[in-house]
This record gives structure tokens, C-alpha cells and sequence, in this order.
């Protein structure tokens, strides 16, 4: 796991610190501290419920945390003024469309409120994902919605993208086109955008995220790179002898552990690795 | 040219890149000078994150294979592609070694292991040449 630094928090382009919200007697999210490099794309996976729409909500700042704080490019999140506004793109779970404008009026009523907003962007990103302009909002199907509701978002080419199950209902080939659209403007000389995107498609994310970011039940369990993941962590058959410490969870049954291999080099040759559906199954049990 | 990527095998994406370049530069299929595929063409073509192929190049680069030419992108190394054969036998080494688990686990000869063995490089062989 990684452990935040102050200075890592400093020049993140998320962060958030004992980030609590409670509503009735419940915690949805439970003391979450998190730094996201720029540049990074980060997976946010976990169960329904497990706190990942509340967690981009707050992130927003469109839900007030109970306690802690988050902020985005070091403006805190209850307080994002334009010019982070205009670095920020957020895709809903449900989308808020405006329903009686056609795909093309609805793109251009929120490019307006957009100085950086270009509609030739909007236009090949709508032709990659297949994306009919002339149609009418309120007769698109739930993929379409969804479709519209990335092009918005990615309009004004934003330096950050909070994307909340963007392609749940978009088939196999629409959703590569829209990984390649992630990094489309990506070039040697820009930095590249910061993703953080919620999914349950897991092998989507296995293609483009440099770090995952597990939630179980509002509070985060697993952070770091996926290529470490991939390296280090292993599921082990017990009894084993490992420093408690190097201990991510362990199976119901106790017949098995998950552990980084990192802080218990002497199983690194001895465990299974683990994909990211095992993953999820494994942190999930 | 293109990499045989899967992004869903038990190897990160980054050294599958790093593992087929040094292979195609030891056998020779990648000449000195040889320009290798951009970042972008290869993430784009993937759906793969453009880091993942740049963190890979840049591990090649450190070891020596490659050179970042400017405006060209990543080339091979002149003196980089010389690789010994000691060190082509310790690339091939792992598939090997798991290949003669598996024949174990099988139950399979060492006779009949080799004879597949050897029908599968005849097989490669021809394919090369058909190609």
C-alpha cells in the first residue's frame, strides 16, 4: 500500500484526508486518505454500495463530506472556483440530460458556458463513439445517454476526468473506442490527463489504468500501481509464514491469504498471480 | 510492425513490450537504426494507456537497446542489438522451464517433449518463410 507524504498531497492532482461521509446511522465512506499523481489513471473498484459514486460526489464537492477534506489541484473540493472547473470533466452515473434539445444543441449549450470548449473535438469524439448528432436527446438509448454524457464532459478537453461507470451500457467496440479517446490529446510534450473512473468492466480497466484503487464498504483497502500488483501481490495456500505486515486479506475459509510479496520476499516465487477479477473476488469475499 | 499484446495475461503490459523487443532484437528481425512503432501508435492501436508503452522504451533505453532520436522517435542501439548467444539461451530459458513442468505434470517422455519441441521450431521456420 502506499503511504500518502505530505509533499505527494501537495502536488496531486486528487487528494483527500480522512475523507468521512455518514448519512443516517450509516458510514459510506470511511476515513479515506488518497494522493493521485497527475497524469495517473486510476480504477475505482468495488461492490455496489461500496462507496464509489459517494467518493467522486464528494470529489466534486457536490456532496459535503461528515469529516476530512478532498481536494482537486489543490483547491479543496467545497470551494472549486472556475478556472478548476475548466480543468474538471464528470460523468454521472445517471446522466442530467437536457431532454428536449437534439445531441448537437445539447453540445452546444454547454460548450457556451466553456472558454476551452471545441466542437470539432466533440464532433470526432461523437463519430469514434458512434454518436448520431441530429438525434433527439430524450430518444436516445441508455448507451447513447451515456455516450453524450462522456462527449460533454470531454468537450473542453479537461485536465482531470471523474468518470462514474461511464460505459456500463456500451458494447465491446465502443468501449475501446472510448479507452483510445482517454488518450487521444496525449502527446510526448503535454502531460497526460488524470483519470480517476469507476467500473465494474474489469478488463477495460486492466488496459488502460496505471493504478487501482479498491473500496470495500467506504474504506480503502488497496492502493498502488496495477504493474506492481501484477508483480507482487500473490494469493498463498496456509499456513505461511509471513510478516503481518505483508497481509492485504485473507480468504473465508483461511485456507488461503492475499499478500504483497514486497514485505515477504521468500513467497515471491511460491504464490498464484492474480488478475483483477480474482482481485476483486479475493478483496471481496 | 506491432506487438502481440494481451492485457489481461499474468505479465504487466510493460514488459511484455520490453520482453518482445529485446526477443525480435536478439534473433535479428530488429536491425540497428530500425525505428520502433510511436508511443501513440501503439497505445492507440492497443486501447492501451500511452504510459505503459513509454515506461517500456524508457526501461529499453536505460538498458541500452534502444536510442531516442529526435523527431524520430525510439530507434535500435548500433552497439544494442549485438546480443551473445549466452544471453539468447537465458531469454529463451523460462518458456523452457515451464514447458517441461507442464510435460512432467503430463506425464509426457522426454523423447516425445523433444519431438514436439522440434516440430514446433520446424513449423515456426516455415511460417517465417511463408510469410
Amino acid at each position: 500500500m502506499l503511504k500518502n507524504t505530505e509533499q505527494s498531497a501537495h502536488s496531486a492532482a486528487i487528494s483527500t484526508e480522512a475523507l468521512t461521509l455518514r448519512r443516517g446511522g450509516n458510514t459510506i465512506l470511511d476515513g479515506i486518505t488518497l494522493a493521485i499523481a497527475p497524469g495517473s489513471v486510476v480504477g475505482l473498484i468495488g461492490r455496489n454500495g461500496a462507496g464509489k459514486s459517494s467518493l467522486l460526489r464528494c470529489l466534486t464537492g457536490l456532496t459535503a463530506p461528515t469529516s476530512g477534506s478532498s481536494a482537486l489541484f489543490g483547491c479543496p473540493s467545497q470551494h472549486l472556483g472556475d478556472a478548476e472547473c475548466a480543468r474538471l470533466g464528470y460523468v454521472a452515473q445517471t446522466a442530467d440530460l437536457f431532454e428536449w434539445m437534439t445531441v448537437e444543441e445539447h453540445l452546444d449549450a454547454v460548450g457556451r458556458a466553456y472558454p476551452s470548449w471545441d466542437a470539432g473535438r466533440c464532433t470526432l469524439l461523437a463519430r469514434q463513439l458512434g454518436l448520431t448528432l441530429h438525434a433527439n436527446v430524450r430518444e436516445l438509448s441508455g448507451g447513447d445517454q451515456q455516450k453524450l454524457s462522456v462527449v460533454l464532459a470531454m468537450g473542453h478537453g479537461p485536465d482531470l476526468l471523474l468518470l462514474d461507470e461511464p460505459v456500463s451500457s456500451l458494447d465491446p467496440l465502443t468501449r475501446r473506442a472510448f479507452m483510445s479517446a482517454l488518450f487521444a490529446e496525449a502527446s510526448e510534450e503535454t502531460a497526460q490527463r488524470t483519470v480517476l473512473i469507476s467500473s465494474h468492466i474489469l478488463s477495460d480497466l486492466e488496459r488502460v489504468v496505471s493504478h487501482v484503487a479498491f473500496l470495500r464498504a467506504g474504506r480503502l483497502q488497496l492502493f498502488d500501481t496495477w504493474d506492481a500488483i501484477l508483480e507482487h501481490v500473490r494469493r498463498v495456500p496456509l499456513p505461511a509464514a509471513f510478516a503481518q505486515h505483508a497481509l492485504i486479506c485473507l480468504s473465508n475459509d483461511e485456507q488461503h491469504a492475499v499478500i504483497d510479496t514486497r514485505h515477504a520476499p521468500s513467497l515471491a516465487d511460491s504464490g498464484a498471480v492474480l488478475s483483477l477479477d480474482d482481485l476483486f473476488v479475493e478483496l471481496n469475499a | 510492425m506491432n506487438y502481440d499484446i494481451s492485457p489481461h495475461a499474468p505479465t504487466p503490459i510493460y514488459r511484455q513490450i520490453v520482453e518482445q523487443v529485446k526477443r525480435m532484437i536478439a534473433s535479428g528481425q530488429l536491425q540497428p537504426g530500425a525505428a520502433l512503432p510511436s508511443v501513440r501508435a501503439v497505445a492507440l492501436h492497443h486501447a492501451i494507456n500511452p504510459m505503459t508503452v513509454s515506461k517500456a522504451y524508457s526501461l529499453l533505453e536505460n538498458d541500452g537497446l534502444l536510442v531516442r532520436l529526435r523527431g524520430v522517435g525510439m530507434a535500435v542501439a548500433e552497439n544494442g542489438a549485438v546480443v551473445p548467444e549466452q544471453d539468447k539461451a537465458a531469454m529463451l530459458l523460462p518458456a523452457l522451464e515451464s514447458a517441461a513442468r507442464m510435460a512432467h505434470q503430463l506425464g509426457l517422455s522426454a523423447d516425445t517433449a523433444l519431438k514436439l519441441f522440434k516440430q514446433c521450431l520446424e513449423q515456426t521456420k516455415k511460417d517465417a518463410t511463408d510469410a
